[in-house]
């Protein structure tokens, strides 16, 4: 089952990288449906349609991923 | 330092330690913990958060830990620097010797040549003359 809720992410320019956010979308993407947008300062990762068993826990995990892809790239 | 909804956030001066030193200080606690990062004109803000639900006192640990472990990553990245030199110096000489080697081998010797006459028995090298062989 899906929750229709949406999450959104912010990630700071200066600290994680766009190519690093598009790898982990790319190993989620069977959790939820991703979005990303970029701002002046920012990139947006949207989440919708997400599994509801790992709802709770999807932004944090999302983050460290992105995080851990950033700084190993 | 503040701690709210099982989160520690720090404000970490950017003058003091490299974004270098924050990635590697995060890394070592990214299975332990969920990270996040973000940056003020203040400095760049690390947000550590439990996986599971910790005291503040549990917090006020990984606190102290993450900037041990900031200062340790800090130092390594300022030996790293200041030995730059000598160790690209160091690799260069150990790639070249290992040219050397291999241009030996580039400008005709093959191992059948034995230039360092390793495939000589030792008899034959170093043998006993006539004499001592009649020795007993």
């Amino acid at each position: 089952m899906v929750k229709m809720k949406t999450i959104r992410i912010k990630f700071n320019k200066e600290l994680y990288g766009r190519e690093a956010i598009e790898a982990a979308v790319e190993d989620y993407i069977g959790l939820a449906c991703f979005c990303i947008d970029e701002l002046k300062y920012e990139f947006g990762v949207n989440l919708s349609k997400i599994d509801e068993e790992i709802f709770d826990r999807i932004e944090d995990e999302f983050c460290n991923y992105v995080l851990a892809k950033t700084i190993n790239l | 330092m503040k701690i709210i909804d099982n989160t520690v956030k720090l404000v970490i001066n950017e003058d003091v330690y490299s974004l270098e030193a924050v990635y590697g200080a995060s890394f070592v606690f990214i299975d332990k913990l969920y990270i996040y990062l973000d940056k003020t004109e203040k400095g760049i803000i690390v947000r550590l958060k439990g996986k599971e639900v910790l005291s503040k006192k549990e917090l006020e640990a990984i606190e102290g830990e993450f900037l041990n472990e900031l200062l340790n990553y800090s130092l390594r990245i300022s030996l790293a620097e200041n030995n730059k030199k000598i160790r690209e110096l160091i690799v260069s000489q150990a790639i070249c010797s290992a040219v050397g080697i291999s241009k030996g081998n580039e400008s005709g010797f093959k191992y059948e040549d034995d230039p360092l006459g390793i495939a000589i028995p030792w008899e034959d090298k170093y043998g006993k003359n006539e004499d001592d062989k009649n020795k007993v």
